[in-house]
């Protein structure tokens, strides 16, 4: 199977559209705690929504301004410019404000022109707790209401557990991925890793999980990268632009683990289902994995796991990056430097918009953060 | 002539480092109330909250009192029945940011580890943690995770620094039964919590004081809030900015002795038919995002320069949740969840973009302004991302258009007080008096 689609990290409405043609509903959905694998199991594609790929976003700036995230307005611009108009509607949790308003404009501008689209936003906690866990539940149990009634379908354990086995499966894939990125010479750039994760959000789950298949079975063919001078590590804000990590690598440095929520963040813990009670396994691993700070409880976990890649991955240098006007990521850096630094580890930090305008500045930073830990 | 040299010398030693935040506050509401005595005693009553206020910080520990630290909205009520000092953060940033300088030193202190786009805020109650300049220790703090980003990343950050007992608070978008019971249940998480810290059980009694006290204070802003909806509307627009912080003294009986006299001297305005306008009232100002405390000057300067005057503001509107049954546990914390919701910044910039948009509708409707000021405070993005959608309604419904300004509320670096004044000018001339 050639499994090179899985580069192509453009917004592709190729599977979507087969899968509408059966008279199935496809639902975009905007971060990490709408669990993907309710919408499976009531036979719907869901697609996380991003803006990879965009130049500009004027209807995007029309309605949320320029002091807002630039991720965020190119959601918005997505949407509002019809590259998603595949999709019957858009699930949210409550992330960071910015992805947040993304969705009230989209809600609201669809409503406006009597659309008759799907629209609902989850309420998701923001510490752990079995107060926490049963107020999600809840939330969960409503959201399902709701699905169940948009596409007629019946939601049952069984079809549930059947997803989570499918979904498990791809976070097992991808660690295989990753575990490769462990090697002296990985076979695979930070670039080409970043753009077969975010294929996800291209593929059905069963698609995505044969491409993976046809990759980690082709990877000992694949020639080793051996020209790189530094390890690096990745951090930071929503990155859904392989071109940013393309720049830094040209630089001499290859990225080998990354902390993104549109990479390895969300394919790092496999789910654990207890059978009397699935769906508070699912409300248990959405809870309690850790994705991004927006979770008030699990920063200092957070930094941790970020020290603890930096060792597993054997990384020279982490590269923090962060998106204009992303507070959600934009304060990690008072505890995990000293954290790095005691590791020996330093750190980069570079602001940066969803547009890579910057490419020039860029490079020349990287390539003097490379010169300076290159062993 | 002579010239006229401002005393500087508290700033000047803040800026070293040798003055406390605290002390300076102290310190500035006791030269203000010096001078007023000498020059306005019968405004007096309008910097006693004040002095309150500051002195209760700052001398806590003198008087054997524990402080509270707090961030975001949260029970204060309870705080205050374990006999603690609950101390609000944004108070802090509010009091220094007429001092571009001042602000500016914490402000830059902080952006050493957040972003420049974080709210000024935010950054400057991070940048005195990280420059130690209380000049006390908390003994406890609490936070929640509203109103916004900045405030989820700066308060997890203080934690740490701070390093003393924490409580934190999740608090849902959601404004119904579910959330209110969500809310409840972590009242008494917070009351456990308050238990363990001070040693001491919940004296129920105490803190049906604090609730009394706090529906004095919000019933009569609730009447002052509805002497603005009268034409002329009595009350200047600088006295709007108290709003956003009563919330941090409304268990106090300070702070209802406060807006007694503000309510008099409103009623007294109305009697006369006489308002904050030299020339009489032309216009009605709605101001649709933050107070911009750096400039409260400016609603002074849109009284005298065009006869407009703000009425309300999108920030410190007040919904007045009042307890009734103070002997139902559940109803009580039902109504603290409630008035959490419902606190200024809280409800409209928290949550989905309805909540702003049903606030603005509802300014709109009671206090018929005629002039609409988007003074967006730049640190505040979850709110320019929604101005579109409200101002969009303003014009539709009300058939008032609306002037998009970015400022920052607390930074006065951002832009000066004549480019302020200065597109507020072309704005009233071009558009309103056109
Ligand atoms: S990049 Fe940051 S601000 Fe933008 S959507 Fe992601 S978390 Fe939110
Ligand atoms: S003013 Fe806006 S940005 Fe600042 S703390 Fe309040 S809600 Fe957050």
């Amino acid at each position: 199977m050639d499994y090179q689609k899985l580069f192509q990290s453009e917004i592709s409405g190729e599977s979507v559209k087969a899968w509408k043609a059966q008279g199935k509903k496809a639902i975009g959905y905007i971060c990490c705690h709408v669990p993907v694998e309710i919408l499976h199991a009531l036979d719907i594609m869901p697609i996380r929504m991003r803006a990879t790929g965009i130049t500009e976003s004027p209807d995007g700036d029309t309605w949320m301004s320029t002091f807002s995230c630039s991720f965020a307005r190119g959601i918005l611009q997505r949407w509002l410019d019809g590259t998603y108009e595949f999709l019957d509607g858009i699930v949210t949790s409550d992330g960071c404000l910015m992805s947040a308003r993304a969705f009230d404009n989209a809600e609201h501008i669809s409503n406006k022109n009597k659309e008759g689209r799907f629209f609902y936003q989850v309420g998701a906690p923001r510490m752990y707790g079995d107060l926490e866990k049963e107020y999600y539940e809840n939330e969960l149990k409503d959201l399902i209401a709701k699905l169940e009634e948009l596409t007629g379908n019946k939601l049952t354990d069984e079809k549930l557990k059947a997803s989570i086995a499918k979904y498990n499966e791809v976070r097992s894939l991808i660690q295989q991925v990753n575990a490769l990125r462990k090697e002296e010479n990985p076979v695979i750039s930070g670039e080409d890793a970043l753009k077969l994760m975010l294929a996800s959000s291209n593929f059905t789950v069963e698609e995505y999980i044969e491409l993976l298949k046809a990759f980690l079975a082709d990877a000992k063919n694949r020639a080793p990268i051996t020209d790189k001078r530094a390890r690096l590590m990745i951090i930071g804000s929503a990155l859904d632009n392989p071109g940013y990590l393309q720049v830094i690598e040209e630089k001499g440095g290859l990225f080998v683990a990354d902390d993104l929520c549109f990479g390895s963040k969300t394919f790092n813990y496999a789910m654990e289902v207890d059978d009397k009670d699935v769906l508070g396994s699912l409300a248990d691993y959405y809870l309690k994995r850790i994705v991004c700070p927006r979770m008030m409880d699990n920063r200092v976990q957070l930094q941790k796991d970020i020290v603890e890649a930096c060792k597993e991955y054997k990384v020279d240098g982490v590269v923090y990056q962060k998106m204009q006007y992303c507070e959600c990521w934009g304060g990690e850096s008072l505890y995990l430097e000293p954290d790095l630094k005691a590791i020996g580890v330093p750190m980069l930090q570079v602001e940066r918009e969803e547009h890579l305008a910057n490419a020039g500045q860029l490079a020349i930073r990287a390539e003097a953060f490379i010169e300076m830990i290159e062993k | 002539m002579a010239e006229f040299v401002k005393d500087t010398t508290l700033e000047d030693a803040v800026m070293r480092g040798e003055l406390s935040v605290f002390d300076f506050c102290c310190q500035k509401v006791e030269g203000q109330i010096a001078r007023m005595k000498e020059r306005n005693p019968d405004l007096l009553w309008t910097l006693e909250i004040q002095d309150a206020m500051w002195h209760n910080y700052r001398d806590a520990h003198k008087r054997g009192k524990k402080l509270v630290f707090f961030g975001g909205p949260v029970p204060v009520d309870i705080i205050v029945a374990f006999d603690c000092i609950p101390v609000y953060l944004d108070t802090i940033p509010i009091r220094l940011s007429p001092n571009p300088v001042l602000t500016g030193k914490f402000i830059d202190s902080a952006e050493r580890y957040v972003p420049a786009t974080t709210c000024g805020l935010c950054k400057t109650y991070l940048g005195t943690a990280l420059e130690d300049q209380y000049g006390v220790k908390p003994d406890a703090f609490v936070y929640s995770a509203v109103p916004c980003d900045s405030s989820r990343v700066v308060y997890p950050n203080m934690e740490r620094i701070f390093n003393v007992p924490t409580f934190s608070f999740d608090f849902p978008f959601r404004r119904d039964d579910r959330g209110y019971d969500y809310l409840v249940n972590q009242t008494e998480r917070f009351v456990t919590f308050m238990e363990e810290f001070t040693g001491t059980k919940l004296d129920w009694g105490k803190l049906k004081e604090a609730m009394t006290h706090s529906n004095r204070t919000y019933e009569l802003q609730g009447k002052c809030a509805d002497l603005r909806k009268h034409k002329p509307c009595p009350l200047p627009g600088r006295m709007l900015v108290l709003n956003g912080t009563s919330n941090a003294m409304a268990c106090f009986p300070e702070m209802g002795d406060l807006l007694e006299k503000e309510l008099e001297v409103g009623q007294m305005m109305i009697e006369l038919g006489m308002g904050p306008c030299p020339n009489g009232e032309k216009h009605r100002v709605a101001l649709l995002q933050n107070m911009l405390w750096s400039f409260s000057g400016a609603m002074d300067w849109m009284e005298k320069e065009y006869d407009a005057v703000t009425v309300m503001d999108a920030f410190g509107f007040q919904h007045g949740d009042l307890y009734e049954d103070l002997d139902d546990r559940y109803g009580c914390f039902k109504t603290m969840a409630k008035k959490i919701q419902n606190n200024p910044m809280i409800h409209g910039a928290s949550g989905p973009s309805e909540n702003f948009l049903y606030l603005t509708d509802q300014i709109f409707r009671d206090y018929e302004p005629d002039v609409s000021i988007f003074l967006g405070h730049i640190g505040c993005k979850h709110t320019w991302a929604s101005a579109k959608m409200v101002t969009d309604m303003i014009q539709e419904k009300y058939g008032v258009p609306s002037l998009y300004l970015d400022v920052d509320g607390i930074d006065g670096r951002y832009k000066t007080k004549d480019e302020i004044t200065g597109a507020l000018a072309q704005y009233f001339d071009t558009v309103v008096n056109k």
